[in-house]
């Protein structure tokens, strides 16, 4: 008796397997217009993203670079080696932290700024002052630390310093950019500087999608101003806040050039990031580098960015019902 | 049934080649047996002489295949694309009949290309390497070596003629030669402006004492002559140390005769010279310097072309630069700011001895190219060759770069037949100085150089005040150990000498850091290695 269930039962799966396979098939064949516009983006991630991550496989290796050369598989010796060194320790928890605190600093600034921005009831002067802070975005970081370096300057050319020393609060011009306890708030006020403005895009973008009703409501309700922010506006920013905190997170791990520009020799132990620090170990060895262990350096990056996200995707689903961003 | 055939017409071309050599050789010989007289007999010798080595030369010609293309990757010191490269490529193919092709990658990415395509495989056949790459990948096997093509050809005699032998014995690996370089590589000279020193009542300094005094004189005093005492500096560098070798190139009176990198020594052997008392003791002059004020501020921040603008603005008057060249544009850009741009190119003083000539860059044939020998006849050695393919990589093309004409040209008016550079393409208002090859430092002359008249008399004499007072740096060698650590140790080395230099730690306490973050024992085992 048994047994013929069973039977039936394979039965049954095998014909739902058919049934789903076809209707599989038709959904392909009815939607074939949009696989087709896919296929572009599917290769692309392809060739550009998955099929270069076989290079990887140098992390294990003592490559140098050089086509037909014999390439030595030395285990987990860049690793080890990796692990044993005190400036990358130094460059991973530097990048970790400035990288985390930028993100946050420019979150909640952007955030802020979004809303005095729609606030602001003239629509002329709230555009103006959109542009206005939107532009230092499209600044080269060349450019935007060559502007710091001079604003900066430890001479009487330095207009920061020329303000304090005149206004009697210092004696003698600080080196801002060369001093480790000035360096690291210097990077985080210039970064806030260039990229807030642009990160309140996302942010205005939802608040204009806020029902004009709700806030009437409020208004008829007795609402104050403040309370119409705190019980409207952030609910609604919520959500948008969260994500664009996750999906910025997963490229923690990639801060290169704004730290490169601004740095110098003599904060190097403070500046130091991982980008940085591969960029050195290939550019000061004075020779071909061994590109097996920056390639590990990298693949370690990549790693620890890549469990950063899951991380957020977790905190996400537990903070949003369910909702994650993978 | 194919590869007898062919085998038998190759035997048969053979045959009837030797057969002719003899034939060709039997006529010869007969017709000076005809004469009677001695004296027609000793002319006839003559002649057999002449007519054999003219045979053998072609014959040798004839073993080198003239390649019908040549492929090459050179950074931006060619002229560009802009200009005027095409024309430069159109006149060298018709001066060799060679095609040419021309790889040239922005200057600023061009090591990044060379990584690329070395890690690619698709190699040029010849391609232009800075020393640290050239000892590098010839270590690795991937450029020819050419030491037996160079030895004994016309491009040797040149260079040996000019009696810059030395020059090209400093490249070779291991006795070995994997590249040739045509021009010296040049390096930085103290320039001082006669100005200041005027203003101040001073002469040129001798000694690392009357240096600092002069840099004391010019931070302190209003060497300048605004009116104003102590708004200037006495020397400015972009940075404590170069970014490469020879990394003291730009404050060598405080370094004097520390290295802070690898060098071998008078017995042979190798050494790390951050780890000598010498270098110490320079450390100790810069930090001393530094916190006197003779040195500009913003030396950690600074740039080459930060030091140069503030040069030009009269903000500090002691500069290193580059010889040559560099002295005429030092002293133009000067004037043009409506200051005096007179220069003292400083011998070196007492304690500095010699100024560090870099390595020049390497013109290298790969390991992938099919006919060396072809490349470095047609290509390398026709770049020295003092006549028309010298004067292309030297001046350029005429009518595009330079010119005999009578005519105006950035201001200046020129006679007819008077040599002279043409207005750069690219930056309207200024003129080509030089194509690839800087003519001061080319190691073979050419043989009518029209050019040599033109060159600025501060050009001339900061280079021979240079080539007078400078030793080559050591080759860089690649070993195992320095590819593994000398990235860390290097940036290391850098981050110490910036603390010192700006009084946050002392020279005692930066080599306690070295001894504790890995420094001195990275250091030994690159110099074992080098040492092996």
């Amino acid at each position: 008796m048994s047994k013929k269930i069973d039977e039936q039962t394979q039965k049954n799966l095998a014909i739902l397997k058919e049934a789903n396979r076809r209707s599989t098939l038709r959904r392909i064949k009815k939607y074939r217009g949009f696989y087709v516009m896919f296929l572009p983006v599917f290769i692309l991630a392809l060739v550009f993203h998955y099929i270069p991550m076989i290079g990887n496989y140098y992390a294990f290796t003592d490559y140098k670079g050089i086509a037909g050369a014999k390439v030595n598989w030395v285990g987990l010796a860049n690793f080890t080696k990796m692990f044993s060194m005190a400036a990358f320790h130094s460059a991973f928890w530097n990048t970790l932290f400035l990288s985390i605190t930028k993100l946050l600093l420019n979150t909640f600034a952007a955030v802020l700024i979004s809303l005095f921005l729609n606030e602001i009831v003239n629509i002329h002067f709230k555009k103006i002052a959109q542009t206005i802070i939107y532009l230092p975005h499209f600044m080269s970081w060349v450019v935007t630390a060559s502007v710091f370096t001079l604003i900066l300057s430890p001479t009487s050319e330095g207009m920061v310093n020329q303000i304090l020393v005149s206004s009697g609060i210092i004696d003698k011009g600080i080196y801002f950019l060369a001093e480790d306890t000035w360096w690291k708030p210097m990077f985080f006020v210039i970064n806030l500087w260039k990229d807030t403005g642009w990160g309140t895009i996302i942010f205005l973008a939802t608040l204009s999608g806020i029902s004009p009703d709700v806030y009437e409501a409020a208004s008829i309700d007795g609402a104050g101003r403040f309370q119409k922010m705190r019980y409207i506006t952030m609910p609604a920013l919520q959500n948008t806040i969260i994500t664009v905190l996750i999906l910025n997170l997963a490229k923690v791990m990639n801060l290169f050039e704004s730290v490169f520009v601004l740095q110098n020799d003599a904060v190097l132990s403070t500046s130091n990031v991982l980008q940085t620090y591969v960029y050195y170990q290939t550019f000061n060895s004075g020779t071909i580098p061994n590109y097996g262990y920056t390639t590990a350096v990298g693949l370690t990056k990549s790693v620890v960015g890549c469990i950063l996200v899951l991380i957020c995707n977790w905190a996400s689903k537990k903070v949003r019902d369910g909702r994650g961003i993978v | 049934m194919k590869k007898k055939v062919l085998s038998t017409l190759l035997a048969l071309t053979m045959t009837a080649s030797v057969l002719t050599a003899c034939g060709s050789s039997d006529s010869t010989n007969t017709e000076t047996t005809t004469e009677t007289t001695e004296e027609a007999a000793e002319e006839t010798a003559e002649t057999t002489e002449e007519a054999e080595a003219t045979e053998e030369t072609a014959e040798a010609e004839t073993d080198v295949e003239k390649p019908e293309k040549i492929t090459m990757m050179v950074d931006g010191t060619l002229v560009t694309q802009e200009n005027g490269r095409d024309e430069f490529e159109a006149a060298w193919e018709a001066l060799t009949g060679i095609d040419l092709e021309i790889n040239q990658p922005d200057h600023d990415a061009y090591y990044d290309q060379v990584g690329q395509v070395f890690a690619s495989g698709d190699l040029p056949d010849v391609i232009l390497l800075d020393s640290t790459r050239y000892t590098s990948y010839a270590s690795m096997g991937v450029l020819a070596d050419i030491t037996d093509i160079y030895e004994g050809s016309d491009l040797q005699a040149r260079v040996s003629a000019a009696g810059n032998d030395a020059l090209i014995e400093g490249i070779k690996i291991d006795g070995r030669l994997y590249g040739f370089t045509p021009t010296r590589g040049n390096g930085c000279v103290t320039y001082v402006k006669k100005a200041w020193l005027d203003n101040c009542g001073l002469e040129a300094p001798t000694t690392y004492d009357e240096y600092v005094a002069m840099l004391e004189a010019f931070t302190t005093g209003d060497p300048d002559g605004n009116g104003v005492d102590g708004d200037t500096y006495g020397v400015s560098a972009a940075g404590f140390i170069g970014g490469e070798a020879p990394y003291v190139n730009y404050l060598p009176e405080f370094y004097q005769d520390a290295y802070p990198g690898f060098y071998q020594k008078e017995d042979g052997t190798w050494a790390d010279g951050f780890t000598e008392d010498a270098m110490k003791e320079a450390l100790q002059r810069i930090a001393d310097a530094n916190a006197a004020g003779i040195i500009d501020p913003e030396t950690l921040t600074n740039g080459t072309s930060d030091c140069r603008n503030k040069f030009y603005e009269d903000k500090f008057g002691v500069f290193t630069y580059w010889a040559g060249t560099w002295a005429t544009n030092l002293k133009t850009n000067l004037e043009a700011n409506g200051l005096d741009g007179e220069l003292v190119a400083l011998e070196p003083i007492a304690e500095v001895g010699n100024y560090i000539e870099r390595i020049a860059p390497v013109w290298c044939i790969t390991a992938s190219c099919s006919n060396v020998e072809g490349v470095y006849k047609y290509f390398i050695e026709t770049m020295l060759d003092g006549g028309d393919v010298q004067m292309l990589w030297q001046y350029g093309v005429e009518g595009v770069h330079w010119s005999t004409a009578a005519e105006e040209v950035c201001g200046n008016t020129y006679a007819e037949g008077e040599f002279h550079m043409l207005e750069n393409l690219e930056k309207e208002g200024t003129q080509y100085t030089k194509n690839h090859l800087d003519p001061n430092l080319v190691l073979a002359p050419l043989d009518n150089d029209p050019g040599a008249a033109a060159i600025a008399d501060e050009n001339k004499a900061s280079a021979e005040t240079f080539a007078a007072n400078s030793v080559v740096a050591d080759l860089p060698i690649s070993t195992d150990a320095m590819q593994q650590y000398n990235g860390d140790l290097t940036t290391l080395k850098n981050e110490l000498v910036a603390n010192v230099a700006q009084g946050k730690i002392t020279v005692d306490e930066a080599y306690a850091q070295f001894e504790s973050e890995g420094g001195a024992e990275w250091s030994q085992a690159i110099v074992d290695s080098l040492n092996q």
